[in-house]
């Protein structure tokens, strides 16, 4: 390309109603936003031009993420103030930007980089439901190794590796929440209602999952956590 | 008011694509106004939100003094299923509100294939299927649409039809139900009412006449006009075209911003409906669709716009339209595109502007495989047009071209069938020539064929549509003259064409058949995978009505038709004059090229076509 371009980062939240937005119809509706916003996007060349963008790893349709990422290419340098308050002007209010900042070109890519995943997984049920789930996580990890069918595939996951932190599960009233700490692995990652639907199973648990949500995504480097802004 | 999100959400993790119960989107409004519009549209999410009338009606009726206008779809298979089974009726987007709950329910009538869906989405809504079972308290029920021009086999289920162009009329339609609301008129004062609406149609005040079993014309009660008049917008220009439309999350099927650019069209070809009742010819000047082409894109922010119209090649400023708006584009990976081509050498031209590096493919519709019979039609499309149009799409490096034929017109022959596979293996010769020998076994000529279906108000709705057995005879007598190489040959399903025929030019008996259908099971038949021609074939078996009396019989020119009492402007006498014209093949010039016709729109409608240039043919 030879032409100067800013990497902005944007994290984003796909919340309330929008959480029913598969992968798709996210890029296409953050595309659309940058388009509204008027920000000077860089276009791919070639035969079929496009706006040049890059988003991290995709969540499920029903699935909510509170702190997701994309970076977005620009032509010529906005202060990120204003970038952030022309896309969230542009934007949906369940799928809005939360913050922005610029990054080196020579940053690796989202895809690469973003390998922890925290999950909220709410349940209906109270503390006979904490109790049931904690000891069944316990068994399972256990036993080191948790197998998955998905879409008529199976998945066989390393727990040792999959789960750098042991699930906490907490209840309020008649709702349990879990809180997962999930490696993404480079052949897929565990999907947070999978292991939580084993742990049903396995303890013969009445429970129904209400809500799923990416609470955070953090990049991993020598054995530390950050922020990817 | 209830709002029934709480009790819909729980359905969602059990359907297919959820997105399209979500509302949110961008340009969705929501206002809360004391008079609500339920806008229907009679089939899934992305057909409808596809659909550009739908939006300049939610315009519209958004623009009006205290009024909410809340789009519906009829939900997918599995979504109903979940909702009778959850006991949730049938809601509107924006505020989840019972459909039920609204003061005017408008339903599209878009396509003849959707009808038994106005039946599901009534039923959902729990709001009684007909008119004459409403009480005070139900929601007005108001169709419009393409399909509007022969309201009869739909009838029964609607209040009031608006025949024509809904802009003006929406207002009109509101205010006098707002009025009768206010004197606390009864339903049937109501709907009075709204009989001395311009163009708007009351199936209730019109009672078909029958003399030895024969169908005589409608008789119109309580000083209903013996005719209804079509609403027409003179001027396009003077109002905007709605440029903050709502943006799907969703991928939809045209997933662009449409900016109309003109309306009508001249060309008078003889089997096309559209080209019959939305006379006349409206331009949009280059001034207005660039500005609106430009705004739709900013408010949107949508990657392509789509320059929309019956033949928008015709427009007579479009090539300046197109040069000012891909200059504006430049370097955004921003496109315009355009739905149709004519046969000719500005539409290669136009298609190289467009497309950029990209040559996907170009679509032209010769309709028929001789000149004869493409001089009956009127479809003044020459071979060496043709072929002369098609040389220089692959000289330009084009490698694929989509032919459209129909087969069943009046006075086809075998010779005319025969002809259709001459002209593609004549198109695929003069395209080899150009085409350099390493890319030759890239080329694909797709030929796409569909049964002629006669349409009311046109030169053809006195003409019998061929019987299915026949349909089949002579796609094998096409296939016999279709070459092989580099050719592939697909069908318009023949019973579907056969249906089409039957619930366009049926009368009010056919609400039955629809009613049946649907009580049988029908849904979304507008759907290849869901179409069951058994389910129509028992329709017509309960309720005793003959369709291929409908379908396949020629009328006599005298006869009574069971739309006599709605007028598209169109002369009954110019159809005639038309009709011999076309069994004579004499072609008629287009009226925006040349002369007058006296088709005798401009006079019963006191409109005229508007062109913002000169045309060049």
């Amino acid at each position: 390309m030879g032409e100067t371009t800013f990497r902005l980062r944007v994290r984003y939240r796909k919340a309330d109603r929008l959480r029913y937005l598969s992968h798709l119809e996210v890029v296409h509706s953050c595309e659309r936003a940058a388009r509204r916003a008027g920000l000077p996007y860089a276009v791919t060349q070639g035969f079929s031009p496009h706006m040049k963008l890059a988003f991290g790893p995709a969540l499920p349709v029903g699935t909510a993420g509170l702190g997701e990422y994309l970076d977005l290419w620009l032509r010529s340098y906005v202060p990120s103030e204003d970038a952030f308050e022309a896309l969230r002007g542009a934007s949906a209010a369940g799928l809005a930007p939360v913050m922005v900042k610029y990054v080196a070109e020579r940053e690796p890519s989202l895809g690469s980089v973003l390998s922890i995943a925290k999950y909220e997984v709410v349940l209906e049920g109270g503390e006979a439901l904490q109790e049931g789930l904690t000891s069944s996580f316990s068994a399972i990890i256990a036993e080191g190794v948790l197998a998955v069918d998905h879409k008529g595939k199976q998945k066989v996951f390393e727990l040792a590796s999959t789960l750098p932190k042991e699930p906490d599960v907490s209840t309020s009233g008649e709702r349990t929440t879990v809180g997962l700490t999930v490696r993404i692995g480079e052949r897929g990652s565990l999907r947070p209602e999978a292991l939580v639907t084993a742990a049903l199973t396995r303890g013969a648990l009445d429970g129904r999952i209400a809500s799923v949500t990416r609470t955070e995504l953090l990049v991993e480097e020598d054995g530390s956590w950050r922020d990817p802004l | 008011m209830s709002d029934l999100w709480s009790r819909i959400e729980p359905l969602l993790a059990g359907v297919e694509r959820p997105v399209r119960y979500i509302d949110s989107e961008w340009g969705a409004s929501h206002t809360d106004a004391s008079y609500r519009v339920a806008l229907v549209y009679p089939d899934v999410y992305e057909i409808g939100m596809a659909n550009q009338a739908l939006q300049i009606l939610y315009g519209r009726f958004g623009a009006l003094e205290d009024v909410t206008p809340e789009r519906v779809f009829v939900p997918w298979k599995d979504m109903a299923d979940a909702m009778r089974a959850a006991d949730v009726p049938l809601f509107t987007l924006e505020s989840c509100r019972p459909v039920a709950e609204c003061d005017l329910v408008g339903i599209t009538l878009p396509y003849e294939l959707t009808y038994q869906n106005i039946l599901e989405a009534l039923d959902l809504a729990r709001v009684p299927l007909r008119a004459s079972e409403r009480s005070d308290s139900d929601p007005l029920v108001v169709g419009g649409g393409p399909c509007a021009f022969n309201p009869e086999p739909v009838a029964p289920f609607f209040d009031a039809i608006l025949i024509g162009d809904g802009e003006d009329a929406v207002a009109d339609i509101v205010a006098a139900h707002r009025s009768a609301k206010a004197r606390g008129a009864s339903r049937a004062e109501t709907l009075l009412a709204l009989a001395r609406v311009p163009g708007v149609y009351v199936p209730s005040l019109y009672e078909p006449r029958m003399e030895d079993g024969e169908f005589r014309g409608m008789t119109a009660l309580q000083g209903a006009p013996t005719i209804v008049r079509k609403r027409v917008l003179p001027d396009l220009d003077a109002y905007r075209a709605p440029v903050c439309t709502v943006v799907p999350f969703m991928d939809v099927v045209h997933d662009r911003v449409g900016v109309e650019v003109l309306r009508g069209c001249a060309r008078g070809c003889r089997f096309c409906q559209a080209g019959m009742v939305y006379r006349p010819v409206r331009e949009r000047s280059a001034d207005s669709i660039v500005r609106d082409a430009t705004a739709a894109l900013q408010c949107t922010g949508y990657d392509d716009v789509s320059l929309t119209s019956l033949s928008t090649a015709d427009h007579s400023q479009l090539e300046e339209v197109l040069r000012r708006l891909t200059r504006r584009l430049e370097g955004t990976g921003v496109t315009v595109s355009l739905p149709s081509l004519r046969v000719d050498a500005f539409s290669v031209q136009v298609a190289r502007l467009l497309g950029g590096g990209k040559k996907t493919g170009l679509t032209f519709a010769p309709e028929a495989g001789t000149q004869r019979l493409r001089d009956v039609i009127n479809k003044n499309v020459t071979e060496e047009d043709l072929l002369r149009t098609v040389t220089q799409a692959f000289s330009a490096g084009w490698r694929r071209v989509k032919l459209y034929f129909m087969i069943g017109l009046p006075t086809e022959t075998d010779e005319d069938i025969a002809g259709i596979g001459e002209l593609v293996g004549r198109v695929f010769r003069a395209a080899r020539e150009v085409t350099p020998p390493g890319e030759r076994g890239g080329m694909r000529v797709a030929v796409s064929v569909s049964t002629f279906v006669p349409k009311a108000h046109t030169p053809f709705q006195w003409e019998a549509q061929i019987p299915l057995e026949e349909v089949r005879r002579r796609q094998s007598v096409l296939r016999d003259s279709m070459p092989k190489k580099g050719v592939d040959l697909s069908y318009h399903d023949s019973d579907v064409s056969f249906l089409e025929g039957v619930l366009s030019r049926g009368g009010r008996e056919i609400a039955d058949v629809i009613e049946a259908a649907w009580r049988g099971g029908a849904r979304f038949d507008a759907w290849t995978e869901e179409f069951r021609p058994s389910r129509w074939a028992l329709a017509f078996e309960q309720t005793g009505i003959d369709p291929t009396s409908i379908a396949n019989r020629s009328r006599r020119v005298d006869e009574a038709l069971p739309w006599d009492h709605i007028s598209a402007g169109v002369s009954r006498a110019y159809l005639r004059i038309e009709r011999d014209n076309a069994l004579a093949a004499q072609t008629t010039a287009d009226c925006t090229f040349d002369g007058c016709t006296g088709c005798g729109v401009c006079g019963s409608s006191l409109v005229a076509n508007i062109l913002a240039g000169e045309r060049r043919g």
